[in-house]
C-alpha cells in the first residue's frame, strides 16, 4: 500500500495498514525551498516554483501528501483585495492583506465578480496543482484549500467590524457570507479540475476561542454547508482552538473529515462522534515540531494516535523552519508506532 | 457635589454600561460624573473598568466572546473619551509610556487594542504602531521614546516567530526595557526561551502584567537612585 492508498482509503473509510501521515494545510519546509535554490517570497507567484516546493516535502521525508498553495490569501485576491508578498523580507514571512474590499458596513452589498476562476492566482493555483500532480501524484495524494467564507469576509473587511456586526446586524452578515460561500464553490471546483484529491476548508476565523457554538450553529455553519456540498472529492473541515463544543456541528458541515488542532481534547472528540467518524489532527506543530526535541515529537505523536486520531495531521501549517530531523521522528514514529496499532 | 449614593448610582450606571455594551449608558454616565464634580479617576476605575473586570468574567465563563467583548469596548471608550480630560495625575503607583504594535507578517490587531485599552484606562501614555510593523521600527519607536515597556502582538503563529529578533535588538540597545508579548499563540515558555519579561494570552492579563513590570523597573531605578 503506498501513501496515496493510504490516504484515499481512509477517506473512503476502508481498511488500512496504519493511520497515515499527512496533512491539508501547508507544509514546505524550508531544506525544501533551500535544496531548489528558491526564496520563499517568490513560490507564491509562480506555478512551477510552487509546486517544485511543495513535492519536496514528500520526496525528503516521506510526508504522504503534496499540498498547494502555501499562503492564505488567493481567494480573497481573486475576489479584488491587494496582497502583500514581502517580496524584499530576508526571513519568511507570509503575504497578507494590503488593501480590503469592504471599508465599512455601507459597502457589504457585494457579489462575486463574474470572472473569478480566471482572477488573481486562480490559473496559477490550477497549474501548479496539476504539475505537482504530474510530479508526485502517483505516490501520494495531492491536496488544496480554500478558506471557509467568515475567514474569508475576515479578510475582505475589517475583522473587527464583521465580528461586531455577526453580532448587531447578523442577516446582513449571512448575506455577506453566502456570497463568500459562492466564491469559494467556484474556487474549490477549479480546484477539482485541475485534478486534487481532497480539499481542506479551513474556517479558522471562526473558532470557539471567538464566537459562540451559537453563533457558529446560526450563522456560520449555513454558508460552511453550502461550500462543502458543493466539492465533489473528499473533503476536510479544519477549524483552530477550543472546538470540543462543537465538533458534532463540524460534523454537520458534511465533510469527510474534520481536522482540530492541539486544544482540542482528541479523546474526548472520539468519544462524541463515535468510532467511524474521521477526525484528523492534533499536535502543535510550532512548539512540538518545530521548538521541540525530537522525543517530544515523538511521544506527541504517540499520544495523537492513542488519542484516537484517523490520520496524525498537524493543528495548522507546518513551518518551514522545521529541523528536518524533527520531520524525519515524526514520519517514523507514526510508521512504527502507528504501524503496532 | 453629589452624595454617595448618587456616586454610587453613577458609577454603577457607567459599570453597567459597560457590561451591557451600551455606548450611550456610558456616555451618560460620564457627563453625569463630569457635571456633579465626581473624581474623574475613581469614574473610571470604579465605573468602567469595574465593568470591564466583570467583562473578563464573562468571558472567562465563555458566556460572552470577542464580538461581544469589542462592543463592551466600545462602551468603555465612549465613558473614557469625556472622562479623560478630566482625570488628575493618575496615582496608580504607577506611570509609563508602551510602545505597542503587531509584528509584520500580521494583521491582525483586534488583541492588540483590548490592551492598548487597557494601557490607556491606567494612564498610560501609549505609541501605537498599528499592525503588520517592520521589526526594527519597534526597536526605534522604543530608543525615539525612551519607552520603558514594549508589547508586541501576534495571533498567527506565522508571524510570533518575528518577535525574539526585536526582543534581542532592543534588549541589546536598553537592556533595562521591560518586553511583553502576547497573542494566542504565545506562552509563557516561548517568553522564557526569547527573554521576553512578561506574557499575556489576552487583554486582562496583559494589564496586570504591564502594571507589575513597570513596578519592578521604578524598584530597580529606585535602587540605583539611592545607592549613587
Amino acid at each position: 500500500m503506498n501513501s496515496r492508498e493510504r490516504v484515499l482509503k481512509l477517506f473512503k473509510k476502508e481498511a488500512i495498514d496504519r493511520v497515515p501521515c499527512f496533512s491539508g494545510m501547508g507544509n514546505i519546509t524550508e531544506t525544501g525551498i533551500n535544496k531548489l535554490g528558491y526564496r520563499f517570497a517568490g513560490i507564491h507567484l509562480d506555478a512551477k516554483q510552487m509546486a517544485e516546493t511543495a513535492a519536496t516535502t514528500y520526496k525528503l521525508f516521506g510526508y504522504e501528501c503534496g499540498v498547494v498553495p502555501v499562503d492564505l490569501c488567493v481567494e480573497a485576491e481573486a475576489m479584488g483585495c491587494i496582497i502583500n508578498v514581502y517580496p524584499h523580507a530576508e526571513g519568511i514571512l507570509y503575504p497578507t492583506i494590503k488593501e480590503k474590499l469592504i471599508h465599512g458596513e455601507d459597502d457589504m452589498d457585494i457579489s462575486v465578480p463574474k470572472d473569478l476562476a480566471t482572477r488573481g492566482r486562480i490559473p496559477l493555483l490550477k497549474e501548479a496543482i496539476r504539475l505537482l500532480k504530474a510530479d508526485i501524484g502517483d505516490n501520494v495524494a495531492v491536496g488544496s484549500y480554500v478558506l471557509g467564507p467568515f475567514t474569508l469576509a475576515g479578510q475582505i473587511m475589517e475583522l473587527n467590524d464583521l465580528l461586531k456586526l455577526s453580532f448587531k446586524k447578523a442577516d446582513k452578515v449571512a448575506k455577506l457570507l453566502d456570497v463568500m460561500a459562492d466564491a469559494l464553490v467556484i474556487v474549490a471546483k477549479e480546484y477539482e479540475k485541475a485534478g486534487v484529491d481532497y480539499i481542506t476548508v479551513r474556517e479558522m476565523g471562526a473558532t470557539s476561542d471567538v464566537l459562540s457554538p451559537r453563533v457558529f450553529k446560526n450563522l456560520i455553519l449555513p454558508p460552511l454547508q453550502k461550500v462543502i456540498r458543493a466539492i465533489s472529492g473528499f473533503s476536510v473541515l479544519h477549524i483552530c482552538g477550543k472546538t470540543n463544543d462543537i465538533v458534532t456541528a463540524m460534523m454537520e458541515a458534511g465533510p469527510t473529515a474534520i481536522s482540530v488542532e492541539q486544544k482540542n481534547d482528541v479523546a474526548e472528540s472520539r468519544k462524541k462522534l463515535g468510532s467511524d467518524a474521521l477526525i484528523f489532527g492534533n499536535f502543535d506543530p510550532y512548539n512540538v515540531l518545530v521548538s521541540g526535541t525530537e522525543d517530544l515529537v515523538r511521544s506527541t505523536m504517540r499520544k495523537c494516535i492513542d488519542d484516537g486520531v484517523s490520520a496524525v495531521w498537524p493543528g495548522c501549517d507546518i513551518w518551514p523552519t522545521v529541523p528536518p530531523q524533527n520531520m524525519t521522528a515524526m514520519i517514523d514514529e507514526v510508521k512504527t508506532y502507528g504501524g503496532k496499532k | 457635589m453629589a452624595d454617595e449614593a448618587r456616586k454610587k448610582e453613577i458609577y454603577e450606571k457607567l459599570r453597567t454600561g459597560v457590561i451591557q455594551y451600551d455606548e450611550d449608558a456610558c456616555r451618560e454616565g460620564a457627563q453625569e460624573a463630569v457635571s456633579e464634580g465626581l473624581d474623574a479617576n475613581e469614574a473610571i476605575f470604579d465605573g468602567l473598568v469595574s465593568g470591564m473586570e466583570e467583562v473578563g468574567r464573562l468571558f472567562e465563563a465563555q458566556e460572552y466572546f470577542v464580538p461581544e467583548i469589542l462592543m463592551c469596548a466600545d462602551a468603555l471608550y465612549a465613558g473614557l473619551d469625556i472622562l479623560k480630560p478630566h482625570c488628575k495625575q493618575m496615582d496608580l503607583g504607577v506611570k509609563g509610556s508602551v510602545v505597542i504594535g503587531t509584528v509584520e507578517g500580521d494583521v491582525h490587531d483586534i488583541g492588540k487594542n483590548l490592551v492598548k485599552m487597557m494601557f490607556d484606562v491606567a494612564g498610560f501614555t501609549v505609541y501605537d504602531l498599528g499592525r503588520d510593523v517592520p521589526l526594527d521600527k519597534f526597536v526605534d519607536e522604543q530608543l525615539k521614546t525612551d519607552s520603558e515597556l514594549v508589547c508586541l502582538s501576534a495571533m498567527m503563529t506565522t508571524s510570533m516567530v518575528g518577535m525574539p529578533k526585536v526582543i534581542e535588538k532592543i534588549k541589546a540597545k536598553n537592556p533595562n526595557c521591560m518586553i511583553m508579548i502576547g497573542g494566542a499563540p504565545t506562552s509563557k515558555e516561548l517568553a522564557d526561551k526569547w527573554g521576553a519579561d512578561g506574557y499575556a494570552e489576552d487583554a486582562s492579563n496583559a494589564l496586570k502584567e504591564a502594571i507589575k513590570m513597570v513596578a519592578f523597573l521604578k524598584k530597580l531605578r529606585d535602587e540605583k537612585i539611592q545607592k549613587k
